[in-house]
């Protein structure tokens, strides 16, 4: 049981380690890339949307990578 | 519905709402200290902390989840579930104090990292009466983290509103986890039948809420439509439709809400793009069919948001025979325009 503890607790871990990187390069470079609607939006805008973007960082990379399509 | 994001989307309903949430929670927490400082002088400070900010989350989130049943039973309720948000993060927020003080107290003495030693200072999974229910509370708290950190419009269309939707939805695996995090836990420690009671009444209380809103949704995907010699579906009478507003109906498998509106009827998808809120409960606004949840528009004649948004959703062909409204069931590409009928 303590190594199923171990294992998970260490891929939260890197999960969040990454999430905060990701977070960082959000609030100063990437927001506007990952939704052009931020480019007017306040610096406390970004910083009210850390924790989530920490959150949910893969689903924001994969928007950030994938092609642009046109509507 | 915007076009760039702000902190917070506060309007003068919004605040009144937001400053009802505080001083609620001031109240019960106060309420709350004043009891215990009365029925149990010897508590401590950290103790009296940890129990008044779990109790107050517990409550906050039976009022989150009976808000929803409520709201589809009865459309008086619609003004709170708009602003459920905040109250959701609110919520958040006094499970964060419980389980931050929780950990401060009984896992941050030794020199295991306090997290590991949430799951580890008690190793007895396999039991039901010692269970280390510690566990289940800290997965909760990181599920409605998630939830609450993404309660912004700029995660729902980012996330898409199904990814969103989803995530959102695991309020109620946070509720199940939070339900055994007090059973095993709390009442490990304290079996009062008065803790035991409330709990039992505030499960039931959402179980039948969402049982009795479900059998009424049940109710509209049951009416029974008569089908044409052309495939067209005999509805309803114009005359049953008040204008402004519509009426919901179940073609294919589909939703579809016809309505009313300056003498002519119009018909589209009943499920709003924005948080797929029930557009058929709504009414015409300007002009425009406004959702009941979040004031989405469409244009009633061919289901697009008025320029420069860009949400769509699919609408259908209706005729008009002796009174009565038929429909198309092949609905058209969403957004394409379709003539109204006169009524």
């Amino acid at each position: 049981m303590e190594a199923v503890i171990t294992v998970f607790l260490t891929i939260l871990g890197i999960y969040f380690s990454l999430g905060l990187l990701f977070g960082l390069y959000f609030i100063f470079l990437g927001a506007t890339k990952v939704d052009p609607f931020m480019t007017d939006s306040k610096k406390k805008v970004r910083l009210l949307l850390f924790p989530g973007v920490v959150a949910t960082w893969p689903f924001l990379v994969g928007k950030l990578i994938k092609p642009k399509t046109l509507n | 519905m915007g076009l760039d994001y702000t902190l917070v989307l506060w309007n003068k309903h919004k605040k009144t709402y937001d400053k009802i949430i505080g001083f609620g929670m001031l109240l019960y927490l106060l309420v709350f200290i004043i009891l215990t400082l009365v029925l149990n002088p010897e508590t401590t400070a950290e103790t009296m902390i940890i129990r008044a900010f779990g109790s107050l989350a517990v409550l906050m989130l039976h009022i989150i989840l009976i808000i929803g049943p409520l709201s589809r039973l009865n459309p008086q309720f619609l003004p709170i579930l708009y602003n459920r948000r905040h109250l959701g993060v609110s919520m958040f927020l006094a499970a964060l104090v419980h389980g931050v003080f929780s950990i401060i107290q009984f896992h941050t003495l030794g020199n295991v990292n306090p997290i590991y030693a949430v799951f580890t200072s008690n190793m007895d999974y396999g039991s039901l009466t010692n269970f280390p229910f510690q566990v289940l509370g800290f997965l909760a708290l990181l599920i409605l983290f998630f939830m609450a950190s993404t309660s912004h419009d700029f995660f729902l269309k980012n996330l898409s509103p199904k990814i969103w939707k989803g995530l959102h939805m695991m309020v109620y695996l946070a509720y199940a986890l939070i339900i055994m995090h007090v059973f095993l836990g709390a009442f490990q420690q304290e079996t009062s039948p008065f803790t035991i009671g409330i709990m039992v009444i505030g499960f039931m209380l959402i179980t039948s809420l969402h049982l009795i809103s479900a059998l009424k949704e049940s109710k509209i995907d049951g009416l029974k439509s008569e089908k044409a010699d052309d495939g067209w579906l005999k509805v309803c009478g114009a005359d049953e439709i008040p204008n402004d507003r519509a009426k919901i109906f179940t073609v294919g498998k589909e939703r579809v809400a016809i309505f009313k509106y300056d003498g002519k009827l119009s018909a589209i998808h009943n499920v709003c793009k924005h948080q797929g809120g029930p557009l058929g409960e709504g009414k015409i606004v300007d002009g425009c069919i406004t959702c009941p949840w979040h004031g989405y528009q469409y244009l009633p004649q061919n289901g697009q948001s008025p320029p420069p948004f860009t949400e769509k959703v699919v609408t259908y062909g209706l005729r008009l025979d002796e009174g009565m409204i038929y429909i198309n069931p092949d609905g058209f590409e969403e957004g394409t325009e379709v003539e109204p009928v006169k009524c």
